[in-house]
């Protein structure tokens, strides 16, 4: 006869009651440990999506989402003569915002270098990828844009051809994918003060030069409206993809790129480490932190709970020790009571989060990994909670029961 | 054969000023089969003797032999009184004391499963038959009258067969008729089931079904 269950049984509402009150919390829990993961996810799912050996980026710097990387635009071409590579494609990144209708557009633009690589590696799950050269977008699906979608960017029309979903930065912002192209002519468009703001740097710039100060007619073209600043003559990548023809012979291929002096070469794996150790770090480790907290105020919220359920029924714990029921039985029924409580609150926080979860603004991923995992936590943080109540059920005095 | 044999049990509480002699020097013999009343007034020690007898507390000094075998030695346990209280004792309380989560045929059942019981619930619905309750087995205690609730503490003490049955004043919350029937029911156990049975009580008009009468006052024991 289960004691504990049968207790449960006469008090479901007050057990109910109880497993809700733990399970919201161990929603709480959940959700930390689902935005740990999407984190994770997040940040590293664009490297992944990209499907290269190597990252070619600026000397010094970690690459184009931990760092700031500019290289010359001519590296692909390098690159791609580089014996052992079978293709390298030009990469652009940047997050920008951008006006549409009553609403703004925050997304990370990524370029792809047409015409090696039209994005049929992503991982879309509705429309194509891209198709020509220019005016054609893929982008995920959280950006809210339908297939067939026109964005007003840059003073051209770009149409959006494919949706990926949960394709996002680190920063959590959806991804968009155009040609390099068309994602430097996107990046590079500015607003109109900061047109004319440049406009009248570079004109200052040019009356500190000797070439300036003698032909005036230079200060005339550069005010001149129609005339755009040339923030640089040709846009830098952001970084080199390559793969190679072997892959047993990459570390060679990697060893001849990282000899030339402006560039580095790093694995996909390391990329996805900068990421990680770089950019996400510091909210990794808070919310790592916020965690141990939420589950440390489980454990006591359960502690309490478990020990006064004890003690309402400490006469009826005299009653059973004193008809020789074994510490066994005793402190079992405490500790299933606490198991039931865990288990229970732990079901329902998985239900409701998996209702809650996909409407939170950054993504919530619960893999079984995490779901199981939590849920050892959970049984553990029972399990210790349950001290207190054993306790104090083991220090009852079979005596009590036959005092009136 | 001797169910319970006590011999110089002594305890105490407190000491210097506040000391109580709760039992002085107090020897008894319980005998299968046998209806034993022990008499007194509040505070002579009535309770103390039956947590001593009962395992519950052990005296400052004295044995208590079980079944001729010695399981208390100047105060010392010499057996584990939780096995002891499990397998040789049933105890009746003042209330009722049942388990308010569970069934009549629950609280009897788990006192049977915890004795040994191969089939506790049907050592339960027996037992609440032999009592004439068992159309309540599946009633909660606090639906139960107060005379059917001291029926099915009595089938939780008999649950594990006992050789003693311990019970403190269990007719003090119910009525003259009650009381009595109730009495006649530990006389009945005793002889049918060849259990030794000590009552506590303080009810005289029930005396004429005891076989063996003690009486304790101020924690001596007057046979």
């Amino acid at each position: 006869m289960n004691l504990a269950l049968l207790e449960m049984r006469r008090h479901i509402g007050r057990f109910v009651g109880t497993s809700v009150g733990v399970a919201l919390l161990f929603t709480v829990v959940l959700a930390m440990a689902g935005i740990y993961g999407g984190l994770v996810d997040d940040a590293t799912v664009l490297v992944r999506a990209l499907r290269t050996d190597l990252w070619v980026v600026q000397k010094s710097t970690r690459g184009p989402f931990a760092d700031i990387s500019r290289l010359d635009p001519t590296l692909d071409q390098r690159v791609a003569g580089v014996s052992g590579v079978r293709v390298a494609r030009a990469f652009t990144f940047q997050v920008i915002e951008r006006p549409h209708g009553p609403r703004s557009l925050r997304f990370a633009l990524v370029g792809l270098s047409w015409t090696e690589d039209r994005g049929r590696n992503l991982p879309i799950v509705s429309g194509r990828s891209l198709a020509q050269a220019h005016g054609e977008l893929v982008a995920d699906a959280s950006l809210g844009l339908p297939i067939g979608s026109i964005v007003h960017l840059a003073t051209e029309d770009f149409t959006i051809v494919g949706l990926t979903r949960q394709l996002l930065a680190s920063s959590g912002d959806p991804v968009v994918f155009a040609t390099t192209s068309d994602a430097q002519l996107i990046t590079e468009d500015l607003p109109t003060d900061a047109v004319r703001t440049e406009r009248e740097r570079f004109a200052a710039r040019l009356l500190l030069s000797d070439v300036g100060r003698t032909q005036p007619v230079l200060e005339d073209l550069v005010r001149d409206p129609r005339w755009k600043p040339p923030a640089l003559a040709s846009a830098p990548f952001s970084a080199i993809l390559v793969n190679v023809a072997d892959p047993s012979r990459l570390s060679d291929v990697r060893a001849a790129i990282s000899r030339w002096p402006d560039v580095v070469a790093y694995s996909s794996g390391e990329e996805e480490r900068f990421l990680l150790d770089g950019v996400v770090e510091k909210p990794r480790k808070q919310l790592l932190l916020f965690s141990i907290i939420l589950v440390f105020t489980s454990s006591v919220l359960i502690s309490a709970l478990i020990y006064m359920m004890t003690l309402s029924k400490s006469h009826d714990i005299a009653v059973l020790k004193l008809i020789g029921a074994p510490v066994t039985r005793i402190a079992g029924m405490v500790l299933q009571q606490a198991w039931l409580i865990g288990i229970v609150g732990y079901a329902i926080a998985v239900a409701v989060g998996s209702q809650a979860f996909p409407h939170f603004p950054r993504r919530v991923v619960l893999t079984p990994w995490t779901i199981g995992g939590v849920g050892v936590l959970v049984l553990v943080v029972s399990t210790l909670a349950s001290i207190l109540g054993v306790i104090h059920a083991l220090r009852i005095d079979p005596g009590r029961a036959l005092e009136a | 054969m001797d169910a319970l044999r006590a011999e110089g049990i002594s305890k105490r509480y407190g000491e210097g000023d506040t000391l109580v002699r709760a039992l002085s020097d107090v020897s008894l013999r319980l005998e299968a089969g046998t209806v034993v009343a022990l008499l007194g007034p509040s505070g002579s020690g009535k309770s103390t003797l039956v947590k001593a007898l009962g395992l519950v507390t052990l005296p400052d000094t004295g044995r208590i032999w079980m079944q001729d075998r010695l399981v208390v030695d100047n105060g010392r346990a010499v057996a584990s009184l939780r096995e002891l209280r499990r397998r040789h004792l049933g105890f009746v309380f003042q209330k009722p004391n049942l388990i308010p989560f569970m069934t009549a045929r629950q609280n009897v059942a788990v006192a049977a499963e915890i004795g040994g019981e191969p089939d506790p619930f049907g050592r339960a619905s027996e037992l609440l038959r032999y009592l004439d309750v068992s159309h309540r087995e599946r009633s909660l205690p606090a639906t139960l009258s107060g005379g059917e609730q001291q029926r099915v503490s009595i089938a939780r003490a008999l649950a594990n067969r006992p050789s003693i049955v311990l019970a403190d004043e269990p007719t003090a919350a119910l009525d003259k008729v009650r009381g009595r029937a109730v009495m006649e029911l530990f006389r009945r156990v005793a002889h049918e089931q060849q259990a030794a049975v000590l009552v506590v009580t303080h009810d005289h008009r029930t005396l004429d079904l005891f076989d063996v009468r003690y009486e304790l006052e101020d924690g001596y024991l007057r046979g």
